[in-house]
């Protein structure tokens, strides 16, 4: 009884913590000025206003918004296969140095953003990749394939040899074993990696402020930065720009959240 | 392997066990070969190349984002006497362990929270992390706005609760108070991911031993320090290593939430800011490549630590 009392109160503590910054955000955006610049703050919009959106996508935002969508999306299914196809073979086939290829694989996963912005910035102005969806893609893969790897081994790992040893002894090739009996079972992680990718490659900034300013091929966290810096007083606009970047993550996040997290809490805790 | 015994087992035809044999070798060598090229390539050309070009780098003079002479260890040699790269280094590794110390306590309050089980603690689950899925950018501005000076809740609610010296306090003013604003929103951005693993790490801690120590009389406290947190040394060791690595490369809250970048006057520049600034604003590539390979070596020697005590866990 006692614990009720201290777990109950606890977990509308851990709620109100978690998503007041989402509802302040989602909030500010729909007041009129006068109900954002006030001395004690009102959590309840009298007059809300959907101006501050359409003000957006009549500009730039649309734009940028399918920017930030070509490449994420490019980047996850990408990754995606990529992830699928090594996963594959680190989970099946014995491989040597194995042992070594999954340290750096996990590796990548701690490897400071620093360290690949410069090279990566040279070899893009020098194959002409600077400011393209392309150059940015590649980069982003830098920072999506290694884990994704990693996440789909592990569910590979979890389907047991058998399935596809039986269907091959039944006579499908290879390819047919895993298409048919494999791949079914491993979509759940494929997705779960994927999304991964999105979500990384969605919210990534120092890559995307170095090699896409300037540009109208720039992604919504570069031109959110930007405009915030320029714009840092009209608050309700820039909420409404945060929203707007914000919702596409959340909903695909809400979506796989469930397999996206036994995926990433498998990676850090199997290592 | 398995599956090459499993085809030989099986009786058929001269023909068709030669073309077994066959595919055999290309399922032992060519087929993972195969499989594992687009990875490799994806790994040398965007992260083993970039590595190598970023340590010769920064033994080479680089201006305007063009690579000059050799010059031997003079990068080194300047940021080591560069007070702003010191006090970055000093600063970062202060806001990495406090980062680490406050995500890991509050993750574990979370977790215990969430273990103690009702109806209610799914539904909070996926709650608390949806911070996780917001992007950084967007938590680094909406934070800001919550420690406005006139107009933010954060002084509203020190105010109501009787901290009068807070109405109307300029936190990005100074570089102390910018701190505490930014750790506050980098620690709710990276408590989800290690409170949800802390609760799967809990959760495996349910079983023979912590039974017994219940029979035995143990109180919840008990339980805690001496039972379920020893099980769970080589998870929170991990958990530790790897949210000390992502405080050390916050860069996101960092430009969004200071003016100018780093500021006032240099107060909250951290590594990777530097870094970055150093290379595309300064437009001193050498500098900025030693300064990244001192950071690249620093964080090795925690993933270090992170694959041998990982190996240690299983």
């Amino acid at each position: 009884m006692t614990r009720r009392l201290i777990v109950y109160p606890a977990m509308v503590l851990i709620c109100v913590a978690s998503l007041f910054p989402f509802f302040w955000m989602i909030v500010t955006s729909l007041k009129p000025d006068t109900e954002i610049f006030t001395v004690s703050p009102q959590f309840i919009p009298h007059e809300p206003i959907l101006s501050r959106y359409t003000e957006l996508f009549s500009g730039a935002i649309p734009r940028q918004f399918l920017n930030s969508l070509l490449v994420a999306g490019a980047t996850t299914v990408i990754t995606g296969l990529i992830a699928l196809l090594a996963g594959y073979a680190l989970a099946r086939f014995k491989i040597p140095m194995k042992k070594y290829l999954l340290i750096v694989i996990l590796s990548i996963q701690m490897l400071p953003q620093t360290v690949l912005v410069i090279p990566l910035f040279v070899v893009l102005r020098n194959t002409d990749l600077l400011g393209t969806y392309q150059g940015l893609v590649l980069s982003h893969l830098a920072l999506t394939v290694g884990l994704a790897t990693y996440m789909l081994r592990s569910f590979f790992m979890d389907i047991p040899v058998s399935l596809e040893e039986s269907a091959m002894v039944d006579g499908a090739s290879r390819m047919k074993a895993v298409r048919l009996v494999v791949f079914p079972l491993v979509w759940p992680g494929l997705a779960a990696s994927s999304i991964y990718g999105f979500i990384t490659s969605w919210n990534e900034l120092m890559f995307s402020a170095t090699y896409m300013q300037q540009s109208s091929r720039e992604t919504l966290p570069v031109a959110l930065q930007q405009f915030f810096s320029s714009y840092y007083s009209d608050w309700g606009g820039v909420m409404a720009a945060s929203v707007i970047f914000t919702i596409p993550v959340v909903v695909f996040f809400l979506l796989v959240q469930k397999r996206l997290m036994q995926g990433m809490v498998a990676g850090a805790v199997k290592g | 392997m398995t599956s090459t015994t499993s085809r030989r087992a099986r009786p058929t035809a001269a023909p068709a066990r030669a073309g077994s044999r066959t595919r055999s070798r290309w399922d032992r060598f060519g087929l993972p070969s195969l499989l594992l090229a687009p990875l490799l390539a994806v790994i040398l050309g965007v992260v083993g190349y970039p590595i190598v070009r970023t340590v010769w780098l920064s033994f080479h003079e680089g201006e305007y984002l063009m690579t000059g002479a050799f010059n031997g260890v003079d990068n080194y040699t300047e940021i080591f006497g560069d007070p702003y790269f010191l006090a970055a280094l000093l600063r970062t590794t202060i806001f990495a362990v406090v980062c680490v110390v406050t995500t890991l306590l509050i993750s574990l309050a979370i977790a215990l929270v969430l273990d103690a089980g009702s109806w209610a603690a799914r539904i909070v689950t996926v709650v608390v992390l949806l911070p996780w899925a917001m992007p950084r950018v967007a938590s680094g501005i909406i934070w800001k706005w919550m420690f406005n000076d006139q107009y933010g809740i954060a002084n509203w609610l020190l105010v109501s609760l009787g901290f009068d010296s807070f109405k109307g306090y300029a936190w990005f003013n100074d570089g102390f108070a910018s701190l505490v604003a930014i750790t506050i929103a980098v620690v709710w951005h990276s408590v989800p991911f290690i409170a949800i693993s802390m609760l799967a790490g809990l959760r495996a801690t349910r079983g023979e031993v912590l039974e017994a120590a219940r029979v035995d009389g143990a109180g919840f406290y008990q339980q805690l320090i001496r039972v379920r947190l020893p099980m769970m040394k080589p998870l929170l060791t991990i958990l530790g290593v790897m949210s000390t690595i992502f405080a050390y490369q916050s860069f996101d809250h960092f430009l969004v939430m200071t003016t100018p970048p780093g500021g006032p006057s240099h107060s909250t520049e951290v590594l990777s800011l530097l870094t970055w600034l150093q290379a595309f604003t300064v437009l001193d590539q050498g500098v900025a490549a030693a300064m990244a390979v001192v950071t690249f070596v620093l964080l090795a020697g925690i993933t270090a630590v992170y694959v041998k005590l990982s190996k240690e866990g299983t």
